[in-house]
Parts: structure tokens; C-alpha cells; sequence
């Protein structure tokens, strides 16, 4: 081959090299960089004073005399809101609006009971305000206006009447007056509908019992059993998802039979048209900023914080600690094990078939998927051994991190053996033909000159432990409960979280960014490990080499 | 001081009482088999003390071997077989009850490569002392320096010790592993090629230092350099093929050998 071929060869291969980094770079870009931008929105986003609301109430953390104040000012806003719908469910909601009526009527009864009035008077009386009653509900039956028209006024000409002034029967009247108003804007045929409609701008405004409003419950409503329904959208993006849901009306239509439904959008201001509801829909979205008053918030918490309703609020404080308790004590467990099996593989046993067999199942080990660790972590340590040795069999860290640590313990063995094997032999003869033992000669000359390599092991098994989820899924993760008190409960992890926030959870659907945090924070983590296990494992290779 | 072969040529100015003391180390028929190989076979020799024996031999000849043998290093390789007696100082060195912590502190051995452990010149230097149960620091210090100056080595560390060994250059490294066998303060001292992995003026700056030893230390040298078991060495042990073939005194073995086949090898007609 001549020497230009050769050259060009050469370039080629070192092209297609230097490529094939920039490419894995570039996969390593996509995946992981989607991922953390959306994790840190777990951290730094626009929070508004929903959230500061939940931080004073959830974790105490609040500048409560300045949140006072945003409150008040923020409350204020939201009045308009709060007065619009009310006047409108007034006009529309019979139910309510009869039930009204008849307590109206049974208080003014009782009140004139009290008055020690004559019998005459309190039957006259009596008769009047059961005729009011009579004639309200049934302009609120009704669906002509002509007769709403004329009971009203009926009632309302009875108003100056003296008996009533200044007993619960004004009420009648004030009523009457509202819902002539409301009447004479309102298609009576379709008030149905329009409570419908109104529920449901009530729920995406005020939340249910099990879904987050966009302002959250209205200041005299009855405390909600869940944190995530108790307060509004605490994020703006969550807020701004919120407002579209308001605006926008979402129909699943039916438009040839037989075919898939169609996703329709229309504008649901179009389904109060005309209304006292109307301005609604353009005040909700030109206020929304006062209403929210959203702000740049960095969470740094969120690594420390524990957590609300499957990670609805809060972050990943006990999942940081249960995965690092794990991590530390998996590898307190596989570090020796591993190390002194590879010294014995190396420096002590004899080749033979014995051997053979050994080599091959700790090889084979390597290679058993990690869902098996589990079963057999929870047949073995917690169902087998934990009632040998008195304790309670459940699943719980111990249990987890020697499952997970049996799990490593292949790739730690090679790691080392690997290691204590490229030791020069030269360094054992010399310490052995000083007159050292050889277990002194391994400890004291061996292992040490080994130590790089048998770092790289524990990197190596640092990331698997850290990031497992199928081997303690039954040995000592859980997904909720209390953060652990001793190594003999189970724990939160960060693997396990993530793997249940993903299948697990109506709720945690609704906050990726939470989902996304939990991720990035496992990544983090293994990250600094690692980064630790480098630096030291480059320490140590330069107090070696003599630098 | 550079020993040379003419300096070798006046034996008289050796004190003879040297030459008459009991034999440090005596090998009887002394034969190591590796498995269904020999190693060597039917050694019997003398070794005298405070003076320089050179074996030297062809590759393969089992010149290590023998050497390996005065200190049991041969023990690490599996299936090791040995028969007839091999004594030092009048101990059976395959006895069963033989102490090998002891047998290796009183033979010390240094090697054909450079071998510090990774650790400071100091820690290098102490690990056998250390071993022996010496704990203070000012006496550890005491045989550190001393040894550091029997290896002609203190001059230039002296100001580091805690400098990784493994800075030094490859004459010194060497200077140190014989700083490190002198510290457990052997009787004997077994190089096996000391020189071949260094130039030409770190092997002479061991030569000197092998010189200089051989007045307090019993030496052995295994070596392909004849000139070099000519310049030190006052007995030389010609091996091949596992046999001792002849063993006198140098100049004999090199100006006037009895067998054929030492004559062959001395000239470079063979091996």
C-alpha cells in the first residue's frame, strides 16, 4: 500500500473516531438535556402567591406580615370574581333559590312568634308571606317572562308593606328584584345548561375536593381534606393552563356516527353570552396577574423539603435520604465483601474445576436481571433471614442495601480482581522477601497499590446502587410513609419515586416538573458521587505515581 | 572504590581467618523440581561468609532458582518439590518448622527490577523493621538513616523522605530496595541480576556499593555480566542445565577453569 493511501486511511479512522464522540455527545445532549430543563423547573420558576400560601402553611416558611398583605391585595382582585358569579348562580340556581324562599318563610314565622303579635295579626301575616313564597317559586318554575314579570312586581308591591320592615322577610324582596334581573337577561328555557356551564367555571376557578383551581377555594369555604385542592395554581405555567381551560370550552363531538370523536374548542365566554357572567372571561384573563401576583422563585428547597399528596407539593428531601442511606450502607456491604473476594480469587485460591465453577457463577450473577435480586432479596433477607435473626421480617433499608449490594457485588469482584491482579508481582515478592505474611503483604503493599482500580469498581457499583429500583421495590422502598427512624424501616428513594410517580399516579401526571426534579435529582446525585469517587480515586493514583 | 580484576589478583590481603570460618550458607544435594521440571538438581556447595559468590551460568541454567531457593521464594509457584539439604547458618531452610518471617529477614533479597513499593522513601526503608516490631519513631529514624547510608543512597534523599519512591530514578531505586534489605539486618543478601535493568553508570555505582557491602554482609550475585562477576565476586558458581558445574574462586573459574564446559562459557564459545 503506498504511503498517501495509508495517510488518508488513517485520517479517515481518526475522522470517524472523533464523529462517533461528537455523536455520543450529542445523544447524551438530547437525552439528558430535555430532562433537566424540565427538572429544573422544579426549582426556579414563577411562583405566585398560591405557593407562598402553601410554603407558610405546609412547611413554614413564609414572610408572613408582607404575605398578609399580598393576600389582602390579591383577595381584593378576586372579589370581582367571587360577586360576578354570585349574582349569576342567583339568577339561575331554582333549587337553591326556592329552598331560600321556604326559609325565609319558616324564620319570618318564627320571628313573628316572638313578637307576641296578636292571633289575627300573626295568621294575616302569615298568610301574606305564604303568598310571597307561593308566588316566587312559581316565577321560578316558571320559563315565561310575562308571569315572572307579574309576580314580581306582585311581590314587589308589597314591599313597603310596614310589616316587614325590618324583619327577615326583606330578604323576599331583595331577592325578587335580583332575580328579575337575572331573569330578563336569561334564556329561561336553558337554565339547566347554565348551571352546568357555571359548575363547571366554578371548578376550574375554585377547585373541587380533588382538583386545583386556578384561585384556589373561596376565602369562607370549608377546608379541603387534600393540600393540592386547598390552594390555587401555585405556578404560572400551571395558572396559564388553568386560564385556557377557563376560556376555552373542550367538546368531545361526535361528527359522523360511527367515527371517532372529534375534539372541539369554542370559547366558553359564547356559552354566557349576554349574561351577568360574560365580563367574566375578559376580566379573569386581564387580572389574572393581580389575582396571582406571580414572582421568580428559586426553591432550593426542593432537595431538602418532604412532600404533599404523591409529590403534588413539596420536593425529594426523604427520597435524597433514603437513597443515600441505602447507596452508603450497599456499599459498606459491598466494598469489603468485594475486595476480599477478589483478594481470595487472586492471591489464595488454586486453579481447578472448583474454581471454574466459581468464575462462571459470579459471572453469571453479573448478568441475573435485577427484578430477580429483588424476589430473591425479599425471599432470603426479609422472609428467611430477618426472622432467624430476630428481627421483624419487612422490608426496610437493611434489607434494600444488602439485596442491592449482592446485586453489585459481581462487577465490584472483577473490578478488584482486575486491579489486584495488574499489582507488578514484583511489589508482592519484595514485601515477601522482606519476611511479611501475606495477608500483611496484601493490606499493606497490595491493596493500596490497587486502590485506583478497585475505585473504578466502586464507581461502578455506586451508580447501580444508587439508581436500582426493581431489587428493593420489595425490600425496602416505598413510595409514601414517614422518613425512617432506624436502618430497620423501609425509606422513600429517589429510583423508586421516580418509577412510581411514572406509573403510579393521577396526581403526579399533573406536575412533571415535580417528576422531572426527581429524575434530574437521581442524576445529580450519582453525579457528585461519582465525581468523589474520581477525585479521590485521582488522589490516590497521584500519592502512587509519587507526584 | 571500583573492585577490579586486577585488584582480585592479590588474594593475600583478604584476612584468611574469613576464608576458614564455618560456611553461612551449605547446600547438600540440594535439588527443586517444578512439578515433573527440574529446577535444579544436586547442588552442593559452600557459601562463605563476608565475601562476594557470583553464579554465573546461561538462561535457563537455574542460577534464580538456586538463588530463590536460600530464602524459600520459590514458595509462591504452585507444585514445588525439594530434596536434599539446603542450610543457613546451620538451620534447615526447608525444615517445616523453619520460620520463614525470620529466614527472609536474615536473607535478604533484592531483585532484577527495581521494585519500591509505592510509598515514601521512608515508609520503603522501615516496612521491614517495621515488620520486626519496631515501633519508635527515633529508632525507625536511627535504621532508616543507617541503611539509607550502608545503600550510599542517604546523600541524595536525605532532604525528602517522605518523596514517593517512586520519583527516584531507576540506579536509585535500586540503591533503595538494597537500603530496605539492609534495614532488617541480614546476614546474607541475595541479588538476583541487580543490575541488568540499569545504564552503565548506576551499575557501577552498585558495583562500589556491592564493594563496600561485602565486608559486614554474606552476597550473593546472580549475573549474566561476566565481566561484572569478575569485577565483585571472589567465588564464582558456573550452573547449567540445573547442575553446578564448577565453583572456585573467581580468577580460577575465569583464567583457568577445570571443566571444559566452564572454559566454553567463560570465553563465549557457549551461551
Amino acid at each position: 500500500m503506498n504511503l498517501g493511501v495509508r495517510r488518508t486511511l488513517d485520517r479517515v479512522f481518526t475522522g470517524l473516531a472523533g464523529a462517533s464522540i461528537v455523536l455520543l455527545t450529542l445523544v447524551l445532549i438530547a437525552v439528558l438535556g430535555p430532562m433537566v430543563y424540565r427538572g429544573s423547573s422544579a426549582v426556579l420558576f414563577q411562583g405566585t402567591v398560591e405557593f407562598r400560601k402553601m410554603q407558610r402553611d405546609l412547611f413554614r416558611r413564609a414572610d408572613r406580615t408582607a404575605l398578609a398583605a399580598e393576600i389582602a391585595e390579591t383577595d381584593q382582585a378576586r372579589q370581582v370574581v367571587y360577586e360576578m358569579i354570585d349574582r349569576f348562580r342567583k339568577g339561575i340556581d331554582i333549587e337553591a333559590m326556592s329552598s331560600e324562599a321556604r326559609q325565609i318563610n319558616r324564620e319570618y314565622g318564627r320571628e313573628l312568634r316572638h313578637n307576641d303579635a296578636s292571633a289575627d295579626e300573626y295568621t294575616e301575616a302569615r298568610e301574606v308571606a305564604r303568598t310571597i313564597r307561593d308566588l316566587l317559586q312559581e316565577a321560578f318554575r316558571s320559563q315565561d317572562i310575562e308571569l315572572i314579570r307579574r309576580n314580581v312586581a306582585e311581590v314587589l308591591a308589597r314591599k313597603d308593606e310596614a310589616r316587614f320592615t325590618g324583619t327577615v322577610a326583606e330578604r323576599y324582596f331583595v331577592m325578587a328584584a335580583d332575580f328579575l334581573e337575572a331573569a330578563e337577561h336569561i334564556d329561561l328555557s336553558h337554565y339547566h345548561d347554565y348551571l352546568v356551564a357555571l359548575d363547571e367555571v366554578e371548578v376550574i376557578l375554585f377547585g373541587s375536593i380533588e382538583r386545583p383551581g386556578l384561585l384556589g377555594p373561596r376565602p369562607n369555604q370549608a377546608a379541603r381534606p387534600l393540600a393540592m385542592s386547598s390552594y390555587g395554581a401555585t405556578r404560572w405555567d400551571q395558572a396559564q393552563a388553568l386560564l385556557d381551560r377557563l376560556l376555552w370550552a373542550e367538546r368531545w363531538v361526535e361528527q359522523e356516527p360511527g367515527q371517532p370523536l372529534v375534539k372541539q374548542r369554542s370559547p366558553r365566554a359564547e356559552l354566557f353570552h349576554d349574561t351577568a357572567l360574560e365580563p367574566l372571561f375578559t376580566y379573569v384573563p386581564q387580572n389574572l396577574n393581580e389575582m396571582l401576583r406571580p414572582r421568580f422563585t428559586v426553591y432550593w428547597q426542593f432537595f431538602l423539603d418532604d412532600n404533599f399528596d404523591s409529590h403534588y407539593f413539596g420536593g425529594v428531601g426523604p427520597e435524597l435520604l433514603g437513597t443515600l442511606l441505602i447507596t452508603v450502607l450497599g456499599m459498606l456491604f459491598v466494598i469489603p465483601l468485594g475486595v476480599i473476594s477478589a483478594a481470595y480469587l487472586v492471591e489464595c485460591a488454586s486453579e481447578g474445576p472448583a474454581m471454574r465453577i466459581l468464575r462462571m457463577s459470579i459471572n453469571t450473577l453479573a448478568g441475573v436481571p435485577s427484578i430477580v435480586f429483588g424476589l430473591f432479596g425479599l425471599a432470603f433477607f426479609v422472609l428467611f433471614l430477618f426472622p432467624k435473626l430476630g428481627f421483624e421480617p419487612k422490608a426496610c433499608i437493611l434489607a434494600a442495601s444488602l439485596t442491592l449490594a449482592v446485586l453489585t457485588l459481581p462487577v465490584m469482584i472483577r473490578a478488584s480482581e482486575e486491579a489486584i491482579r495488574t499489582v507488578p508481582r514484583s511489589y508482592k515478592e519484595g514485601s515477601l522477601a522482606l519476611g511479611a505474611s501475606k495477608f500483611r503483604t496484601f493490606v499493606i503493599v497490595t491493596f493500596p497499590a490497587a486502590l485506583p482500580g478497585i475505585l473504578t469498581g466502586v464507581i461502578l457499583s455506586l451508580s447501580r446502587i444508587a439508581g436500582e429500583t426493581a431489587p428493593i421495590l420489595f425490600t425496602g422502598a416505598v413510595s409514601m410513609g414517614p422518613i425512617p427512624k432506624s436502618i430497620f424501616d423501609p425509606t422513600r428513594t429517589l429510583s423508586y419515586g421516580s418509577y412510581d410517580m411514572a406509573v403510579g399516579d393521577r396526581l403526579a401526571m399533573m406536575v412533571p416538573h415535580n417528576q422531572y426534579g426527581m429524575v434530574v435529582t437521581l442524576i445529580l446525585l450519582i453525579l457528585v458521587l461519582n465525581a468523589l469517587a474520581v477525585v479521590l480515586r485521582s488522589r490516590v493514583f497521584k500519592k502512587l505515581k509519587g507526584h | 572504590m571500583r573492585v577490579t580484576l586486577a585488584h582480585r589478583e592479590a588474594p593475600e590481603s583478604k584476612p584468611q581467618a574469613m576464608e576458614c570460618t564455618y560456611p553461612v550458607i551449605r547446600s547438600r544435594g540440594f535439588s527443586l523440581h517444578y512439578g515433573a521440571k527440574v529446577g535444579v538438581k544436586d547442588i552442593t556447595m559452600d557459601i562463605h561468609p563476608c565475601s562476594v559468590t557470583a553464579i554465573i551460568g546461561p538462561s535457563g541454567c537455574g542460577k534464580s532458582t538456586f538463588l530463590r531457593s536460600i530464602n524459600r521464594m520459590n514458595d509462591l509457584i504452585p507444585h514445588v518439590r525439594t530434596e536434599g539439604l539446603l542450610e543457613v547458618d546451620g538451620q534447615n531452610v526447608y525444615d517445616k518448622r523453619t520460620n520463614l518471617v525470620n529466614l527472609r529477614q536474615q536473607v535478604g533479597m533484592v531483585f532484577q527490577k527495581p521494585n519500591p513499593f509505592p510509598k515514601s522513601i521512608f515508609d520503603n526503608v522501615a516496612y521491614g523493621p517495621r515488620l520486626q516490631g519496631v515501633r519508635r519513631g527515633d529508632e525507625l529514624q536511627h535504621i532508616v538513616e543507617q541503611s539509607l547510608r550502608a545503600a550510599a543512597i542517604w546523600d541524595e534523599v536525605k532532604d525528602d523522605l517522605r518523596k514517593s519512591a517512586l520519583a527516584l530514578s531507576g540506579g536509585q531505586q535500586q540503591r533503595l530496595c538494597i537500603a530496605r534489605a539492609l534495614a532488617t539486618r541480614p546476614r546474607v543478601l541475595l541479588m538476583d541480576e541487580p543490575c541488568s535493568a540499569l545504564d552503565p553508570i548506576a551499575t557501577g555505582r552498585i558495583e562500589d556499593l556491592i564493594g563496600q557491602l561485602q565486608s559486614t554482609y554474606t552476597i550473593v550475585i546472580v549475573t549474566h555480566n561476566m565481566q561484572q562477576a569478575a569485577r565483585v565476586s571472589e567465588r564464582a558458581a558456573f550452573f547449567c542445565l540445573g547442575e553446578l558445574i564448577e565453583y572456585d574462586r573467581t580468577e580460577k573459574i575465569f583464567s583457568n577453569p577445570t571443566k571444559k564446559q566452564t572454559e566454553d562459557y567463560v570465553t563465549g564459545r557457549f551461551g
